[in-house]
């Protein structure tokens, strides 16, 4: 009946019936793990399987095999348990005879189901017994012992016997279980329980349920303080991420990113030139190249105790990335894959062609414009004006189909574990054409430790190929704006139809292409030993090599041929972008433990370098569009851009530890940075922070108060996110040749003396476990400000140049609330409901700005309110005589003028965001949703409009417009662009908070549903179904599309795949 | 039992950071933090420790003259800007754009044309200055090559801040890179200004060499510094040591000669010329002549005044060979000719043998040499196929001087701005035919965010 059958599918059924000593040792002898009967007597066989080494390894295999198994089949595991567990039994039973003791025997349960496996000791003595499937134990002792009862997760309970023959206990689970769970906190673990900070974390669990491929998009609404922003639906692009706001004016705002303890520079490779009008910003995301499903755990680090140990990185948080790692047991092979559909999660809605061509004519007729000019085509009888085009469901409403297969192999022994994994993922796109993304990843590890376990080495190593093709243009704005009774794309014989020439058509875009190749090495290394008693050195190697090479073409055909070009203005723009890093980390650590006192030392020096490249060229003019991909055949290359450079860090870090009687902890954290993006006599910055917790439910006793415990922190990290080489006094070469001579101008206003910004951090928090940890809740308070801004000070002119960077005495803070509640709701056999809610509110304020109205940022910033403001104009709205738009005249000068008016601050970020996960388990089946919510406001689908009237399609929302005086509406008179006021006032509203609506959200963010199918309780095999979605409902009162949609980019996109997993 | 346990800590502490100051120690932690130049760019100190880059440094101060700095020919430069703002040229591109306000006369101090100036100018005094501080401290150079290098880069602070002082007025002097001095400078008046010109260029021809560094009149000498000398003394009145500076020149006829043939005067092998700037491209035409030069009706941009035109005597040569003309039905427009489309043979001429004759007429009338001043303008005038002058009295020679100024150097670098400016002629000339034209005028704003950024620049020029 197994359907993945194999010989060792057949070890499960032969198990079965293992009751008896004598089938154990059939099976024993079977696998050649015992000598064959007849070389043994009978009697000795007893002791020989138990005292045989090799057979007890074995043995302990099997047992840790069925650990592992437990996840992945948790009936067939239990019954596996149960049986190791009689065997176990018996042959303690048997050993134990001669004693002249009383027999104790009884039931472990956890007050309601039997506890098998469970450990029954005689305390202070080595003797002991397991429990058996139904939780059953009998134990030979003295009537005067006292039994100690043992079951990981459980409480531990000690009983003296008191001459009793019957002994049944309930084991509680334990509060403190979640302690056990080791948290990564870069250069050191610590437990939910110890730590001192504030780290936020999500799982494989959580990960792999989400069909993304950016580990970030696995984060988004998970973690409290972390906002993330995908800044466009297209495959390969980007993502926005502020840890707990907006730190630094003008320097970088990106978090820290570490893999397996090595730094990942998630700085884009890309060109804003070759690829910034289809990703935005050309930002390429290098975190593409780690596949989520490698992923073990996320850790942010948000606070100044977690994030000080990074010193001047360390400003804007830290996100650690742990891939998985080989475990030992039996091998095992996981095969999965998945397909699925994608689409754009929301569209505009926007008029019809009916609907806009009354509105062009009532336009024209407004003005008395009774003959349609020659270039009104829409309505002017060249377009027919009866045909309709949905020019969102043409252009980006296309379905982008999802393909993945995984496979991996992990398993080994005692002393070395392996794991090797590798996936190939392939993504189409929304758009109409062949495009797509596909990418490749390689990952393995191996861990080996010496038979004395003083010797530790670990390597990992992944390899990333990812090859994207896309249009060299997003299409969406084409959508938005084009007219819906627009010409058709093609013409009878199948070509691109330009209606003489009465129309770009928006597909000539897609004859200009857009590639990319990525190349991403990741490796590192860790060994450690164990020099002496509690003391180990640990050495840390990473090597990180990333290239990039992108390439746009721009044909002549993406023009009208009728202008008659030819492939002579044929361009081809590349650009390739190199990045090689290496670290090295010598550490030591030292523990010393008494019965109240721990003291945990950490002291480590970083050595890290990174080489950077980028070279752009572009060839121009081809003998024909066949040759646009050979450079050598254009007739005239120029080089855009060429650069090296290089960043060298160095620092010593430590970290000094202290526990008093399991309730008081105090961590303290410091890191002395040198860093080559500072002048020498501004390199090195120290760093440091302290963090305590105070465990009070301990001193407190209540029944119901599982975990009670109060944490605050303080410390200073740093950011230098400022570029390279920036305090040098160079010259640059420029394009000023003369006579021969290469240009050679100085490059900056040099500053020696600039520094790194410094970021003071405050953070209480309370953290409680109720019922037993059915529940737990914690609620944090942060304070973090940022001071030493650096910032392109403005100079005036005499100074040589207009700008210099300097650090100015700016003040940035960012403060909020962050709440997090866990809850096990509901928890019987067969049936779990777990669910975890997460809430962040934050504030942004600029609280300082020395000289703000005389620089070069006064239009942009005010003091008092957010980083995040825009300035607008405030619309009054329609006025009833005139039917114009009407803005606040803040100056009361009777002029509406950019410098004074526009004084409406409105602010983008979000102020509330959070998430609600639910989790249910009902026998093979498993239910997870999760909801994202966000409170913010919006640019929405007016910014960047043309009038309404004009030759370009609006929001439906246009009807409600003014027609004649006295007319109460909402939407000012048409214009065809003959009215010169009615123009301005339309641009003028463009700059106004008629921009800007609520965009707060609640998304059904990811929902998966998986069954595991019920095979045989004989085989370890499993096959696990699921479907999955992401982005798939949104809530929103939000016209301009997705509320997350970035400005003329597409919306992210709602994913929906099935997958299948075989586990062997 | 507390103690002992911290005890043992602080020495387990002590013990690890020794061990590990040992490492860092070992591995020489400031040398790791040593990174090596960015590709592209190249540190201060290392510019000037070899010759080509030292020379590299003071070419392109050329460079940014010719392509963007003051003396440029496209429309940034003050050939086009003072041309509209004078008499000289009429302005025909789209109205509203900041350089039609030149030809209005509705500058305001916010005027992005006037900053870009003022800032360009200022940007080429920085690289004057730091090229001077790199080559004082420089000890790999030959002192002959930093004697020339050092020459040049005063030279040209020098032209820049004369520009500067005769477009603003009062101006601050920069002779440092410190940009904590420099961006609360103060403005010194006019004449300390022109003091300072003239040590520069006197420390100047003390350094520089008496010969070009090439075949080509590409670069500065003694003879360009005293060329800008001599015009710098006559703008200052100082008559002997202009007439001086400018017959060092006319008298070397081994290395100057008046070009007769009025359509060499602008080429590049030009005896007359004593410093042009080599075009950016070789085989390249001018920027004047893609700035000034149209072959149809209307013009794109600007053309000469037509009035102007027809100041020129009428058998003048200098107008059959300097002046062009198109016709377009009943209309004809006339534009600056001295330099030629579509030829590779021309350099843009800054500083040429007529205008010292000029000076030297000029400093020859006020030091009453009536017979030489005369020789002088009828060396120009014989060239331009004219009669010898009829002026005889000391203002009836200086008005022949200025209206031999006037046919010889429009179109040239701003060169008739500065006279009637100077002759104190502006108001007479530009209150007819401008009408928003205000006394006020002689002056251009200073740009309005640098009085914002550093109040040390108060008050506001006149008018403003």
């Amino acid at each position: 009946m197994p359907i993945f059958g194999r010989p060792d599918a057949t070890i499960g059924p032969i198990i079965l019936h293992a009751l008896t000593f004598a089938n154990l040792y059939k099976y024993l002898l079977k696998y050649k793990l015992v000598p064959p009967y007849n070389k043994v007597s009978k009697k000795k066989a007893h002791s020989q399987v138990f005292d045989d080494v090799g057979a007890g390894q074995k043995l302990k295999q099997l047992y840790h095999f069925n650990q592992h198994k437990t996840m992945i089949n948790n009936h067939n595991s239990v019954r596996w348990r149960r049986i190791f567990g009689c065997n176990l039994l018996f042959l303690m039973f048997t050993l134990s005879l001669t004693a002249q003791d009383i027999l104790v025997t009884g039931k472990v349960t956890d007050g309601n189901l039997p506890i098998s496996g469970a450990n029954v000791l005689i305390k202070n003595t080595n003797s002991g017994v397991v429990t058996d499937f139904d939780g059953r134990y009998s134990i030979t002792a003295k009537a005067t012992d006292t039994l100690q009862i043992s079951y990981l997760g459980y409480t531990t309970v000690t009983i003296p016997i008191q001459s009793r023959p019957t002994i049944n206990i309930t084991l509680q689970e334990d509060a403190t279980a979640l302690g056990e769970v080791q948290i990564n906190a870069g250069y050191y673990t610590t437990t939910d329980r110890e730590k001192t900070g504030s780290i936020a974390r999500i799982t494989a669990k959580e990960i792999e349920k989400q069909p993304v491929s950016n580990p970030l998009a696995a984060m988004q609404g998970r973690m409290a303080g972390v906002d993330i922003v995908e800044t466009s639906g297209v495959p390969g692009s980007g993502f926005e991420v502020k840890i707990r706001g907006q730190n630094s004016i003008m320097a970088g705002n990106e978090p820290l990113y570490v893999l397996d303890g090595v730094p990942y520079d998630a700085q884009s490779l890309g060109s804003r030139n070759s690829s910034g009008l289809i990703i935005p910003g050309g930002n390429i995301s290098p975190l593409n190249a780690i596949n989520p499903s490698t992923i073990e755990s996320i850790e942010v680090l948000k606070d100044a105790d977690a994030t000080a140990i990074y010193g001047s990185r360390g400003a804007n948080g830290v996100v650690l990335i742990t891939t998985k790692r080989g475990k030992k047991g039996k091998t095992s092979l996981n095969i999965s894959s998945s397909t699925g559909i994608a689409n754009i999660t929301k569209k505009r809605d926007l008029l019809n062609s009916k609907q806009y061509i009354a509105l062009r004519q009532e336009a024209f007729a407004a003005e008395g414009i009774t003959n349609y000019p020659a270039n009104a085509y829409d309505i002017n009888g060249t377009w027919n004006q009866n045909h309709y085009t949905d020019w969102q469901k043409v252009l980006i409403g296309g379905t982008a189909k999802t393909r993945q297969v995984k496979a991996s192999v992990s398993g080994g022994t005692e002393s070395t574990q392996f794991l090797l994994s590798g996936m190939f993922q392939n993504e189409t796109t929304v758009f109409p054409g062949d495009f797509n993304y596909d990418r490749i990843t390689v990952n393995s590890n191996i861990n080996h430790s010496s038979n004395d376990k003083r010797f530790q080495v670990a390597l990992s190593t992944g390899y990333t190929i990812e090859n994207n093709l896309l249009p060299g243009t997003d299409l969406t704005s084409n959508a938005y704006k084009l007219a819906p009774n627009a010409p058709d794309l093609y013409d009878d014989e199948g070509n691109l139809n330009w209606e003489n020439s009465t129309w770009t058509n928006p597909l000539a875009e897609l004859e200009g292409k857009y590639t990319n190749i990525t190349n991403t090495l990741m490796a590192n290394s860790v060994l450690n030993y164990k020099a002496f008693k509690n003391f180990e050195i640990k050495l840390n190697m990473g090597y990180n090599n990333a290239i990039l090479e992108d390439n746009r073409k721009i044909p002549h055909t993406i023009y009208n041929p009728a202008v008659g070009l030819n492939s002579s203005v044929s361009r081809s723009y590349n650009h390739s972008g190199k990045r090689k890093s290496w670290i090295l980390e010598p550490q030591l650590h030292w523990t010393r433990k008494s019965e109240n006192h721990t003291w945990t030392l950490l002291f480590g020096t970083t050595f890290q370098s990174q080489k950077s490249e980028a070279f752009a060229i572009q060839g121009t003019g081809f003998a024909n569009n066949k040759f646009i991909e050979n450079l050598s055949a254009a007739s005239t290359l120029r080089i855009l851009n060429e650069n090296n450079q290089e960043y060298n860090y160095q620092s010593v870090f430590a970290r000094v530890n202290y526990h008093f009687k399991s309730k008081l902890f105090l961590n303290a954290t410091g890191r002395r940075d040198g860093s080559s993006r500072f002048s020498s006599s501004n390199r090195y910055g120290n760093f440091g922070a302290l963090g305590t917790a105070y465990i009070f439910s301990e001193d407190l006793n209540l029944s119901w108060l599982s975990i009670g415990k109060l944490r605050t922190s303080y410390g200073i990290t740093g950011n230098d996110q400022i570029g390279d080489y920036q305090y040098l006094q160079t010259y640059s070469i420029s394009d000023f040749p003369y006579d021969g001579n290469i240009g050679l101008q100085p490059t900056r206003l040099f500053n020696p003396h600039y520094k790194w910004e410094e970021n003071i951090k405050k953070e209480i928090a309370i953290e409680l476990g109720l019922f037993n940890q059915r529940i737990s809740l914690s609620a944090t308070y942060y304070n973090n400000r940022s001071s030493n801004q650096l910032l392109n000070y403005a100079l005036p002119g005499t100074s040589g140049f207009t700008s210099i960077q300097a650090n100015l005495d700016a003040l940035v803070e960012n403060s909020g609330w962050e709440l997090e509640l866990d809850g096990s709701i509901v928890s019987i056999p067969n049936f779990t409901w777990n669910t975890a809610f997460n809430l962040s509110l934050s504030k942004n304020t600029l609280l300082e700005f020395p000289g703000l109205e005389e620089s070069s940022y006064a239009n942009r910033f005010v003091i008092g309110k957010p980083l995040s403001i825009m300035k607008l104009y405030n619309l009054k709205g329609v006025n009833i005589e005139t039917g114009l738009f009407e803005f606040t005249d803040y100056n009361g000068d009777g002029l509406i003028t950019v410098a004074e008016d526009r004084q409406y601050l409105a602010d983008l970020t979000p102020q509330v965001f959070g998430g609600i996960s639910n989790s249910l388990h009902y026998k093979n089946w498993t239910l997870d949703v999760f909801f994202q919510f966000v409170k913010k406001q919006g640019i929405n689908e007016f910014f960047g409009t043309s009038a309404t009237g004009t030759m370009s399609n609006q929001p439906i929302s246009v009807a409600n417009h003014w027609q004649q005086s006295g007319d109460q509406s909402t939407r000012q008179q048409l214009t065809t662009g003959a009215n010169p006021t009615a123009l301005l006032a339309y641009s003028q509203f463009t700059l106004s908070n008629g921009i800007i609506s609520d965009a707060s959200f609640i998304r059904l963010k990811s929902l998966a549903i998986s069954y595991t199918l019920p095979f045989s309780n004989h085989t370890r095999s499993s096959c696990r179904l699921s479907i999955q979605g992401q982005n798939l409902l949104t809530f929103t009162s939000f016209k301009g599309g997705d509320p997350e949609q970035g400005i003329g980019f597409l919306p992210p996109l709602r994913r929906i795949t099935l997958g299948a997993q075989i586990n062997l | 039992m507390k103690t002992t346990i911290i005890t043992n800590v602080f020495q387990m502490i002590k013990q690890t950071l020794g061990l590990m100051g040992c490492i860092i120690l070992l591995t020489g932690c400031h040398d790791f933090l040593e990174v090596d130049d960015p590709s592209g760019q190249i540190s201060h100190e290392t510019v000037f420790e070899d010759h080509i880059t030292a020379t590299a440094a003071t070419t392109t101060m050329y460079a940014k003259l010719r392509d963007e700095v003051l003396i440029t020919g496209n429309f940034s430069g003050l050939g086009a800007q003072m041309g509209l703002y004078s008499d000289e040229l009429d302005y025909y591109g789209a109205p509203g754009q900041p350089i039609a306000t030149f030809y209005n006369h509705q500058i305001l101090a916010s005027n992005v044309l006037v900053l870009r100036t003022w800032n360009s100018a200022y940007n080429l005094v920085y690289m004057a200055n730091t090229n001077i501080e790199g080559l004082e401290a420089s000890q790999a150079l030959s002192q002959d090559l930093k004697n020339q290098l050092l020459g040049e880069a005063l030279f040209i602070r020098a032209l820049t801040h004369f520009y500067l002082v005769n477009l603003y007025g009062e101006i601050p002097y920069i002779k440092t890179t410190d940009y904590d001095k420099n961006r609360l400078v103060s403005k010194v008046p006019e004449h300390l200004v022109y003091e300072y010109i003239i040590a520069d260029l006197l420390e100047a021809k003390n350094r520089i060499g008496e010969n070009y560094m090439s075949s080509e009149r590409i670069r500065a000498n003694k003879y360009v510094v005293s060329a800008l000398l001599a015009r710098v003394y006559v703008y200052t009145s100082q008559w002997e040591n202009a007439e001086n500076e400018s017959s060092s020149l006319i008298n070397n006829t081994s290395l100057y000669n008046l070009e007769i043939d009025l359509e060499n005067v602008f080429l590049k092998t030009s005896p007359a010329a004593i410093l042009q700037l080599k075009t950016k491209v070789t085989n390249q035409s001018t920027t004047e002549a893609n700035s000034f030069v149209f072959t149809s009706g209307p013009p794109p941009s600007v053309a000469l005044n037509p009035n102007y035109v027809n100041s020129m005597e009428a058998n003048d040569l200098r107008r059959l060979h300097w002046v062009g003309k198109v016709t377009n039905n009943s209309n004809t427009w006339y534009f600056s000719n001295k330099y030629r489309q579509g030829t590779n043979l021309q350099y843009s001429t800054i500083f040429r043998l007529a205008e010292q004759y000029l000076i030297r007429a000029e400093a020859r009338t006020r030091l009453n040499d009536i017979s030489g001043a005369q020789n002088d303008i009828n060396s120009i005038r014989q060239r331009a196929g004219l009669s010898q002058t009829e002026a005889h009295t000391r203002d009836e020679l200086l008005q022949a001087i200025l209206k031999e100024r006037q046919s010889e150097l429009f179109a040239e670098h701003g060169h008739r701005w500065f006279d009637i400016r100077r002759f104190g002629m502006a108001n007479d000339i530009l209150t007819p035919i401008k009408t928003s034209w205000q006394t006020t005028d002689i002056f251009l704003p200073i740009p309005e965010t640098e009085l914002l950024m550093n109040s040390n620049l108060n008050p506001q020029n006149p008018g403003y």
